[in-house]
């Protein structure tokens, strides 16, 4: 595609389908519903991971009325939609998201959107300080989990359809893609690989990590780590594979009201604390040591995908710095 | 800077060789060139890792909180805007004097990181900086930068016309002039907001409020946050039985409360230390919020900038009889 | 309304309330779509969720036998929100029911052999489904000598009264050891703590499980206790409990290392407890 027919384009998707694209304000990126391409910002790694729109921060599951009886009505359901502008890291991030919301009970809040939704990646053609996709096995090029993934190279976006879902949409917007100058772009897309494999500062080696972490639950290196961290939720909400999430009532005091179900997070205080006021992870030591090995191992273990995919947000938001880079090479490190 | 961290890391090794302290708490390079991280050094032969830079913005005295219930003394290092921190704690009973062993340091201004590494490499080696007045100069393994304090410090340090330590057990380094020029309104940017009309500064905050996650960071960092447990959070089992005041869910009305109840409950005790701001993930501009009951307090109640006595009571703890009522 | 979604409770009718304790009551439900009820299997051992719609949602351990085919019931002590909430209801109040989740009860290597229960207080719930189920006659012809010992702070405390001091005691090839921790006048029972109480019976390993289901500081003597008269690790079972919110191994909270306890227990065999870390 002509790289100056992409707001067009857009723009066209954003009349039959709910057009999900980067937009930024007061300096945060984020994925939101755009009717104007013109909003779109394709310039940096969102500030907010693109898991907003399968698992969005707060969820209304049913509502309930228990005025003649007792009545409960899902609310389930998703328009069709064009998640547009999705960086490989944040694609690997819903890879690793899909086995949670499957497996013998299916999250129908999750996957109506999820089936309802095409995916369009976009490439990376810069490489910033934070990012380490690589030591996870993934790369500024790849699309896997994308249905279509776009590259921007110099005068053209190379599209590249990758399921059947994408070719529904290729043919869809045919006006738009051209097949002249195709393997010219397949290699501009080889060297900006190249190009960009070269650029990432954080070197990650993850050779034995898992191991030993496995071996190192009681090591006092947890209490070290964990006595700067402040407990918030930066690290979690922002992580694209991140997905813990809380269920509450709202009652509107009338006998009606709603379940809903928002994000939680494993670093707060009071997430596996008990009723009887029991808490096995009472301390920032052992959350924090749960969420490193949720990340580094237990993902792994359960789904045979990591739980990080090198994103890099968490790193650069994390209020007291830290750094699971430097984790993974402190693992390595310590006796 | 050089002496400032060679005369802290020298105090550190002698509390740490007593045995007077348990911790220090101070400050060591992070993981790029530009931040500095907290950091808790346990032995002397730790200090080493301690550093001074105009990368040590985070507040380091909500950390004594942690160790509330050991019967521990606690070092920390704290600029002048943090030193605010370790006298409201003792106000409010949080945290006792004889607990804490304050190494204030002079600072001269903390560094915007986005304007360094416009400029530097993320992945240099700080090697030393010189505070020059009114400029520092990186000295890194990828060449030297000189950084205008003018065009180049947090915002927040830009509006400091006074950097003295409230409170200190030991002054570490030698003095440098606070970065601010006399004359600045710290409320100027609330009075911006004030001027609006109603419906311009409820879409400002409705934009603002739309995008909180409920990370609960803007809490968590906060000094004058220090419930034990949090009623903006949820219903907490054996707490608040069969009561949710807020969950964790996000809705702008939800979002609003948050904010604006936490704003009232740190009436009085915010020490504008701009450490909410500052960790926000979806920037946004709490410190306006606070510092509006703050001018209000100041207006209505005479407040002035609360942690600067030790001695001063809460402003919500007392009241004059001239204290204004015309809401009654 | 679809049950394909798991986050969804069906209407459940409260049907019948069985005080047990001074803090404990046992539910009897029954799902109000007929359908639904005739369809409804459970496994010894597995849970279910609750709802007290506007109050909240919390997970119990399902105390009825899956022989009982008619209802199923909940013990289930007051403690916080929900709790308190649902021991404010009457019969025939509605409920939400989502279940059953978890995993069971391993009633087919049991077989052939001899079973022995130890619980206290609220512990025996769990325990009881699996005991009813083994005690059913469908089943008894199934299973060997079974022995009960159960303890409780007092002899209010005792939950299931008409079991332990009754029902059980009359079944064949049945034993029931019951204790509270002290003399009371209207007791003539042992008096002591479980674990004590345990050695001093001296149950023999051979052909033998153990279940144990109680406080973690009585799970942990009964342990020891257990493991001085003979018994290896993996001959004994216990349950885990762990704060829930989604019972479908989404919402991350339950997990003890790589494991959801709403997903691969709330059973545990011993050697399996040792090898997940000690984060419960």
């Amino acid at each position: 595609m002509e790289r100056d027919r992409l707001a067009a384009f857009l723009d066209q998707i954003a009349t039959r389908y709910h057009l999900v694209a980067p937009v930024a304000e007061d300096g945060v990126v984020d994925y939101r519903r755009v009717d104007d391409a013109r909003k779109v910002v394709l310039d940096e790694l969102s500030t907010v991971p693109p898991k907003t729109h399968f698992f969005p921060q707060t969820e209304e599951l049913y509502s309930y009325s228990t005025v003649t009886g007792l009545e409960i009505k899902e609310i389930v359901g998703a328009p069709a939609a064009v998640l547009f502008g999705v960086r490989p890291c944040d694609l690997k991030g819903f890879l690793a998201l899909d086995p949670v919301f499957a497996g013998r009970f299916r999250d129908p809040y999750y996957w109506s959107k999820r089936e309802r939704t095409i995916i369009i990646g976009l490439s990376c053609t810069t490489v910033q300080s934070t990012c380490f996709c690589q030591a996870f096995g993934g790369s500024p090029v790849d699309g896997e989990g994308a249905d279509v993934l776009f590259t921007p190279l110099e005068a053209v976006y190379l599209v590249e359809i990758l399921t059947s879902k994408g070719e529904q949409l290729a043919a869809e917007f045919s006006t738009f893609l051209g097949t002249e100058g195709v393997e010219e772009a397949l290699r501009g897309k080889e060297a900006l690989a190249r190009e960009l494999d070269g650029r990432f500062i954080r070197q990650v080696d993850l050779e034995g990590v898992k191991e030993k972490a496995d071996r190192m639950f009681d090591h006092p290196y947890w209490r070290r780590l964990a006595r700067r961290c402040l407990g918030c939720g930066i690290c979690t909400f922002l992580c694209p594979t991140c997905h813990c999430f809380d269920v509450v009532d709202e009652n509107r005091g009338d006998r009606t009201g709603l379940r809903v179900r928002c994000w939680d997070s494993c670093m707060f205080t009071d997430f596996t604390l008990h009723t009887s006021g029991h808490n096995p992870r009472p301390s920032k030591t052992e959350r924090l040591r749960n969420r490193i090995l949720h990340k580094l191992k237990y993902h792994l273990d359960r789904y045979g995908l990591h739980g990080c995919v090198g994103c890099g947000r968490c790193v650069a938001k994390c209020p007291v710095n830290i750094d699971i880079t430097k984790v993974i090479a402190e693992i390595r490190e310590v006796d | 800077m050089r002496d400032t961290v060679t005369q802290l890391r020298k105090e550190a090794a002698r509390l740490l060789k007593e045995g007077s302290v348990k911790y220090v708490i101070g400050y060591a390079q992070g993981t790029d060139v530009a931040r500095a991280a907290p950091f808790f050094a346990t032995v002397p032969g730790q200090v080493n890792t301690l550093t001074w830079t105009p990368f040590c913005v985070p507040n380091l005295v909500k950390y004594l909180l942690d160790f509330r219930y050991e019967d521990a003394r606690l070092a920390v290092v704290v600029k002048g805007c943090d030193s605010r921190a370790v006298n409201r704690l003792i106000q409010d009973h949080q945290f006792p004097r004889e607990r804490v062993v304050v190494l204030a340091v002079s600072c001269g201004g903390m560094l915007d990181r986005d304007k360094v590494l416009a400029v530097v490499e993320p992945g240099a080696a700080l090697l030393e900086v010189e505070d020059r007045g009114a400029d520092y100069v990186l000295k890194t393994d990828r060449g030297e930068f000189v950084f205008e304090k003018r065009e180049a410090l947090l915002a927040k340090c830009l509006e400091c016309v006074d950097n003295a330590p409230v409170v200190a057990d030991l002054v570490v380094g030698r003095q440098v002039s606070p970065p601010g020029r006399p004359g600045v309104d710290r409320f100027a940017a609330v009075r911006a907001l004030e001027r609006l009309d109603a419906a311009a500064r409820s879409a400002f905050w409705d934009r603002h409020f739309s995008r909180c996650l409920r990370c609960f960071a803007c809490r968590n960092v906060c000094p004058a946050c220090n419930c034990k447990e949090c009623s903006l959070e949820q219903a907490v089992p054996g707490w608040q039985q069969g009561v949710c005041w807020l969950s964790k869910r996000t809705s702008l009305g939800l979002n609003h409360m948050f904010h604006l109840i936490r704003m009232y409950h740190v009436t009085g005790r915010c020490i504008d230390c701009g450490e909410c701001a500052r960790v926000c993930p979806v920037n946004i501009p709490l410190r306006e919020l606070y510092r509006k009951v703050a001018k209000d307090a100041n207006e209505l109640l005479g407040m002035s900038l609360p942690g600067l006595d030790p001695e001063e009571k809460p402003l919500l703890t007392t009241y004059q009889a001239t204290d204004p009522d015309e809401f009654m | 309304m679809s049950h394909e979604n798991p986050l969804l409770p069906r209407p459940a009718t409260i049907q019948k309330i069985i005080p047990e304790t001074g803090d404990v009551k046992t539910f009897r439900l029954t799902l109000d779509d007929a359908e639904a009820m005739a369809a409804w299997h459970h496994e010894p051992g597995q849970l279910g969720m609750l709802s007290v719609f506007g109050v909240g949602e919390a997970m119990f351990s399902i105390s009825s036998s899956p022989t009982r085919r008619e209802y199923i019931e909940f013990s289930i002590k007051r403690m916080g929100k929900v709790t308190r909430a649902l021991h404010e209801l009457e019969a025939g109040c509605q409920v939400g029911l989502r279940g059953p989740y978890g995993n069971h009860f391993p009633y087919e290597k049991f077989k052939g052999k001899d079973l022995l229960f130890v619980g206290g207080g609220i512990g025996l719930a769990p325990l009881r489904s699996l005991i009813d189920f083994v005690l059913a006659e469908e089943n008894r012809g199934d299973y060997g000598r079974v022995e009960i010992l159960y303890g409780a702070r007092s002899y209010d405390d005792l939950c299931f009264k008409y079991d332990v001091l009754d029902g059980w005691v009359r079944q064949p090839g049945t034993v029931v050891y019951t204790t509270i921790d002290r003399a009371e006048e209207r007791w003539t029972g042992h008096v002591g703590f479980v674990p004590a109480y345990l050695e001093e019976v001296a149950p023999t390993p051979e052909n033998k499980y153990a279940l144990i289901c109680g406080p973690p500081v009585m799970i942990k003597f009964v342990m020891q206790a257990l493991q001085k008269l003979g018994f290896r690790e993996e001959q004994i079972y216990s349950t885990l409990e762990l704060r829930m919110k989604c019972g479908i191994g989404k919402c991350g909270r339950c997990n003890i290392g790589s494991k959801f306890v709403c997903l691969e227990g709330p059973v545990f065999n011993m050697v399996e407890i040792g090898q997940l870390p000690p984060e419960f």
